[in-house]
């Protein structure tokens, strides 16, 4: 019995960190879902943008009788995306919050083991049954899903970052480039990884 | 820890396999148990490998899936720099004893070098906060090594492409784990490059490489010095000379030495359909060049400019002049920072807008010429000292034959005989050695690229001297006066001797004029153009000069050369003095004149080193007799034929212009004898045919007449004895004697005889 106490509070603590990381995918999820209507409407201001900016106001009569629209309408659509742009920085302050939720549970649980790391045998590491999968499969896959955390946070952030005014046709696309990003990496690799260790937990 | 360690057999070999992709990215190296437990690892522990070609990375220790043995998976994503491993296709095994377990404990700082990636959105928003929030994200949980690289995945967002590690505390050495604490810092100094890349050798292009060398350095060794004395340092070259010379070669070689950054456009390249998009393109070039430069020293090579920047003016060319203006804008805007060297490079100088060739744009010009025999040489080393080349090839005389080769034509040239000893040779299939008669073959097929579009280019069947009949201190004095210069230019020296410029030959027709210059260019190795009328003439005013002054240019760039120039005084004619306009013949002469003896070279035709260009004879005479043929065969020799000596031009016939002039007579009784050898060489002829009888009554006779005369013998005897006819019988002779007349006569004779003795009097007048 000695013997796998050692590997007891390994699974001990992998059976804490993923129900951490199941509600933590939950508000990933959400957030993402929550912010495409935010990027939608940044995209639309760019439109209403680029389309204010192609327009010749001196052209159009009825629009003559008012002075300095042109300037008037370029601020309030400016100070409007300004709002957007602050409401996605929340919603990326979230994401940020998700990921350093998630980054401190794996290290958590990585630090466990490498405490007891030396008197758990290799065999050990790799016994699997039909419930449980492997303590490496599982330790594996937390850092596989740390990494993915950091690398989709990371490139939203980079994404957000690029924005400016200046080059209205790169905000327009801007919902698309958010999707793809979801698209390129793994987007079931948390949800699979949750569903591979949903007997272990039940244990 | 592992208790079962022993029981692993000896050095067993892992095999390499390719990375599976989603562990791309994580650092892993995955193992089978076996090796594990025989490295005592745990998961996640730090594993220094040794990579067969002397790098090294580190990764962390993981399981196999499968848990099979006998097999590793490498990301080597901190690994020394230059390592190939991974996507580059490294296939192989490794053994186990080149995997070493290493202690990483965390780092409490790190001091890293950041390779910034190219573009990196908008140039403002590098700021060292961005780039350091980017290295920290990287570096996250990692273990790293000091002298490694981390390279940042291919897809990944940011700034940072990789990251050198500099040092830390403690030393990451062997290894270190960043954690969320580890302060990471930016170092300002790029880590010194461990080993000095490979040279590419440059044949003969040394000194020409030393400028850009000097451009490229001299920043970046002496800031300060420079700074002090207040110093813009010349920023741009244009390289000129014939394609094939090696300008793009040497600004690749030079920039490797220095380690600096080469960004290398075609200037057609950049040329754009809309308007304003060759603009852009120019723009965008420079704009980069410039972002490179905020790195490390970088050299912006425009190869083929005159595409670019063509001489401005005319109807037509506002779009070319915008670009013209662009660059030359962009040219000034570069002198505010130092960082960029421009290098144009282009084989039309003449082409370029001139406003471009002023100190400030382009400071310096290197004309690289075709090379010469030395230069030659120095290129054949080169290119061979990697071929299995037999003892017997002598480089010299090979460089002595290729006259006119560029850099490419000698590559060519090598690599033609090659391919020539591997496919025919049968005897050493395996180890097969280039020997000369490849070299020869290869000889044959290679022609120099500077003569693929040279007017007045000949093939011309060997002749030799002993094919034709008599005239033998004529033959004497053409060899002095041509095939010497060339083969003793030693003895030349020794005695105040130069090269004569030109020959004329003249003569009756049917004297064997052209058939000696025929001889000639068999005889001595180089180059031979001929022009005639057909060549140069054209409906177009202007443009026979300009034919007539490529021609030379041409032979220049390939001498030693002969220019020939059969039926002169069609060509030329006279001045006369009486009459002052000025028709075509008397412009293609004042061309002629000008070219035998003007005042210089035009500056694009410089070829060598300047040095030698300026060598004393007396310097030389320590040298080498390499040098010697060099420094002497510099000009062009022409040799002109006619058979009107008397409608040329005076000035012409001065020394220093066409200055030997040799009379070929119509051959004597001797001479007849041996003419009527060589063209009843191949006839069957009895035994009753008594040449010397022949020779004594062709009295008047030419060469071409005699030539006639035995075939109309052999025709006769074709004609009387049926097609069975089998010899020549000297009735034959006597009968066509009777029907072919002597083309010379006694008046136009004396008329030559006379005009050798004017022409006596007056050379002896000039000296």
């Amino acid at each position: 019995m000695t013997q796998d106490q050692p590997l007891l509070a390994v699974h001990e603590a992998l059976r804490k960190c993923f129900p951490v990381v199941e509600e933590q995918q939950g508000l990933w999820q959400s957030t993402l879902r929550d912010s495409q209507p935010l990027l939608a409407s940044l995209s639309n201001l760019a439109e209403q943008l680029q389309a204010a900016h192609n327009l010749r106001f001196e052209d159009v009569p009825p629009l003559r009788a008012f002075p300095d629209l042109k300037e008037r309408l370029r601020r309030k659509q400016l100070a409007a995306g300004d709002t957007v742009l602050d409401k996605l920085g929340e919603r990326l302050a979230t994401l940020l919050k998700v990921r350093d939720t998630v980054s401190r549970h794996v290290e958590q649980v990585l630090e466990i083991y490498e405490q007891h790391a030396d008197s758990i045998g290799i065999d050990a590491l790799l016994q699997a049954s039909v419930v449980s999968p492997s303590v490496a499969d599982m330790l594996e896959w937390l850092q596989d899903i740390e990494r993915h955390y950091r690398n989709s946070y990371l490139k939203r952030k980079y994404l957000l970052s690029s924005i400016q005014w200046g080059d209205l046709a790169n905000i327009q696309a801007l919902p698309k480039a958010w999707d793809q990003i979801s698209e390129d990496e793994h987007q079931s690799l948390v949800q699979d990884t949750l569903l591979n260790v949903s007997f272990f937990l039940e244990e | 820890m592992a208790p079962d360690s022993g029981s692993f057999p000896e050095e067993p070999l892992l095999k390499v396999l390719p990375l599976d992709a989603r562990d791309r990215g994580t650092q892993r190296c995955r193992l089978g148990p076996a090796a594990f437990r025989a490295l005592g690892a745990h998961l996640g522990s730090a594993v220094k490998i040794s990579l067969p070609d002397r790098g090294s990375c580190l990764c962390a220790a993981w399981l196999r899936r499968d848990g099979a043995d006998g097999f590793v998976q490498l990301d080597p994503q901190c690994a020394s720099p230059g390592t190939a491993v991974g996507a580059s296709g490294f296939r192989g095994s490794l053994s186990l004893r080149s995997l070493r377990l290493v202690s990483c404990p965390s780092l409490r700082l790190l001091t890293v070098w950041p390779v910034l990636r190219e573009r990196a959105g908008a140039p403002g928003a590098l700021n060292p906060a961005a780039v350091l929030e980017a290295a920290q994200e990287l570096l996250r949980n990692r273990p790293v090594s000091r002298g490694h690289v981390v390279a940042a995945p291919p897809g990944a967002p940011g700034p940072v492409a990789a990251l050198h590690i500099v040092s830390g505390a403690p030393s990451p050495d062997p290894a270190g784990l960043v954690t969320p604490r580890t302060r990471i810092s930016l170092s300002g100094v790029p880590p010194s490059e461990a080993e000095p890349q490979a040279e590419v050798p440059l044949g003969g292009l040394s000194e020409a490489a030393d400028s850009l060398r000097e451009l490229l350095r001299l920043p970046l060794r002496y800031p300060r010095t420079l700074a002090a004395l207040g110093l813009a340092l010349p920023r741009g070259v244009l390289l000129a000379g014939p394609p094939g010379v090696g300008k793009t070669q040497l600004v690749r070689a030079v920039v490797r030495e220095a380690g600096a950054e080469l960004l290398a456009v075609s200037a057609p390249a950049l040329q754009g359909a809309r308007p304003g998009e060759t603009e852009e393109n120019v723009r965008q070039v420079f704009e980069r060049a410039r972002e490179l430069a905020s790195r490390r020293p970088t050299l912006l090579f425009l190869d083929e400019v005159d595409a670019l920047c063509p001489r401005r003016g005319g109807p037509h060319r506002a779009a070319e002049s915008r670009v013209v203006a662009q660059v030359l804008t962009l040219l000034d805007g570069i002198s505010g920072d130092r960082e960029v060297v421009v290098v144009a490079s282009t084989n039309r100088p003449d082409a370029l807008d001139p406003a471009l060739r002023r100190p400030g744009r382009f400071d310096r010009e290197v004309v690289i010429g075709t090379p010469t025999l030395k230069q030659r040489k120095a290129i054949l080393q080169v290119i061979t000292s990697k071929m299995p080349i037999s003892s017997q090839v002598d480089l010299s005389l090979l460089a002595e034959m290729t006259v006119g080769y560029v850099g490419a034509d000698l590559t060519a040239l090598c690599r033609e005989a090659a391919l020539h000893a591997l496919l025919h040779s049968e005897k050493n299939k395996d180890n097969p050695a280039v020997d000369e008669a490849d070299f020869l073959e290869a000889f044959k097929r290679i022609q120099p690229s500077s003569f693929r579009s040279i007017v007045g280019l000949m093939d011309i069947k060997p002749v030799g001297w002993e094919q034709i009949g008599g005239l033998e201190d004529v033959k004497l004095k053409l060899k002095q006066s041509i095939e010497w210069p060339l083969k003793f230019p030693r003895e030349f020296v020794r005695m105040g001797l130069t090269q004569p410029k030109g020959v004329l030959l003249y003569g009756p027709p049917g004297c064997a004029k052209t058939t000696l210059v025929r001889v000639l260019a068999t005889s001595c190795h180089c180059s031979f153009v001929s022009v005639s009328g057909a060549d140069l003439f054209s409906p177009f005013v202007g443009d026979s000069e300009k034919v007539l002054s490529q021609v030379f240019r041409q032979a220049r760039a390939n001498t030693p050369a002969i220019v020939f120039l059969d039926e002169i005084d069609s060509i030329l004619g006279s001045r006369p003095i009486s009459k002052t306009e000025c028709n075509v013949q008397e412009r293609v002469l004042s061309v002629l004149l000008n070219e035998l003896d003007g005042v210089g070279l035009k500056t694009i035709e410089r070829r060598g080193s300047k040095s030698d260009q300026q060598g004393k004879y007396k310097e030389l005479k320590k040298n080498e007799e390499l040098e010697f043929q060099e420094a002497f065969n510099r000009n062009v020799m022409i040799v002109a034929a006619t058979n009107r000596p008397d409608v040329l031009d005076d000035a012409l016939l001065r020394p220093g212009r066409l200055d030997k002039i040799i009379y070929i007579p119509p051959p004597d009784e001797k001479g007849r004898l041996s003419i009527l050898k060589v063209c009843t060489k191949n006839m069957p002829m009895e035994p009753d045919v008594s040449l010397e009888n022949l020779a004594a009554v062709t009295c008047f006779f030419s060469g071409a007449d005699l030539g006639n005369l035995c075939k109309e013998a052999a025709l006769l005897a074709l004609q009387e004895n049926g097609l069975e006819a089998t010899t020549v019988k000297q009735e034959h002779f006597l009968k066509s004697l009777k029907t072919v007349k002597p083309s010379l006569s006694p008046k136009n004779l004396t008329l030559y005889e006379n005009l050798f003795q004017k022409q006596g009097f007056s050379n002896l007048e000039d000296i």
